[in-house]
């Protein structure tokens, strides 16, 4: 049962003729005992035989001067640039190369990312630097540090102390407030 | 433009049923294969003589063909109507009507099994059985391995055997 398997597995490759002389041999040793096998084979033969005999009945009723003056016609038409576009684009953008654009992109991408650490102020538009400002509110100060690539805003509120301490030069330590 | 009439003359019934193979219309077939010498004729210069003729036209008619069937939003069924004339004027020259009744219902299960198959599974299919094209042929044409050549065409053959092994 497992040869008959094997057999039917290679049956195709035997009738196109794609097999070596021995794997032949013993496919032909087979056949010859096996009616299975020997009914798998001509299923095979009939399929070919059909479809030949039928496509070949329809190409004999094309007949080459009507065929030839169509031909003719393509060849005297002149293409538009659209046309020629639309060609250009069809045949250079197949499914193959289309699926080289994936990694290709993922490539220019980490490309562009990586400039930053060779060229210097690359981004600079877009830092991450913290900006730290101070407003005077009423005796009360308020110093804001925004970190924009963490989105972090920390804000100290601390007294004035000017008043009290005129010597003093570190302003009033208060625990920050998020 | 007389060695390229020769040409044509001698490939256009060929190319013309690998086309009807695929794409299972004669209009969409005849419009196809006259396409594929159009291409032929302005890309000769490219045809540099590495692969023979057959395989190159061969390789134009198959991707003109695939690329038709993938816009082609028509009902399959179109086949079995346009295949009416070729069945009923076989069918004048056989002998017995039972056997008539029979190959008819055969022919028509083939075409709708084979519609069922990929482009690229009936390309190999059709290669194979109309030109008897070697496996190594075929690869070239389709731009693809022996290996890929030889398990398409066991697929495809084993699809087909199922689906009428009750007429075979």
């Amino acid at each position: 049962m497992r040869d008959c398997e094997n057999i039917r597995e290679s049956i195709g490759r035997w009738l196109d003729g794609e097999l070596d002389a021995t794997e032949s041999e013993s496919i032909t040793a087979h056949l010859a005992s096996c009616e299975e096998c020997r009914k798998a084979r001509q299923q095979l033969e009939s399929i070919q035989h059909i479809l030949k005999t039928t496509l070949v009945a329809e190409a004999q009723q094309i007949e080459f001067l009507p065929f030839w003056r169509g031909v003719q016609l393509r060849i005297g038409h002149k293409t538009s640039w659209y046309e020629h576009a639309l060609e250009w684009t069809r045949e250079t953008f197949t499914l193959s190369r289309a699926a080289w654009l994936v990694p290709v992109s993922i490539a220019v991408l980490l490309a562009i990312l990586s400039l930053e650490s060779y060229i210097p102020g690359w981004r600079e538009g877009r830092n991450s630097f913290a900006s730290v400002e101070s407003i005077d509110a009423y005796g009360r100060n308020v110093a804001l540090l925004r970190q924009n690539e963490s989105k972090t805003t920390v804000i100290w509120l601390y007294a004035d102390q000017e008043g009290e301490n005129e010597t003093a030069d570190e302003p009033a330590k208060s625990a920050p407030a998020f | 433009m007389a060695s390229f009439q020769e040409l044509v003359s001698r490939y256009h019934q060929k190319v013309y049923m690998v086309i009807l193979g695929l794409l299972h219309n004669r209009d969409d077939a005849l419009e196809v294969a006259q396409e594929t010498f159009l291409r032929a004729y302005r890309k000769i210069g490219s045809f540099a003589g590495g692969s023979s003729f057959y395989t190159w036209i061969y390789r134009i008619a198959v991707n003109l063909a695939i690329d038709a069937q993938r816009r082609q939003k028509r009902n399959p069924l179109d086949f079995r109507e346009t295949m009416d004339g070729v069945l009923e004027a076989q069918e004048e020259t056989a002998r017995d009507p039972f056997a008539d009744v029979h190959d008819r219902e055969l022919r028509e299960n083939l075409i709708r099994a084979i519609n069922e198959l990929t482009p690229e599974h009936k390309a190999v299919i059709v290669l194979r059985t109309i030109e008897g094209l070697s496996y190594k042929d075929i690869g070239e044409i389709l731009g693809c391995s022996e290996g890929t050549v030889m398990s398409r065409l066991h697929y495809a053959r084993k699809k087909l055997q199922d689906k009428l092994s009750a007429f075979l």
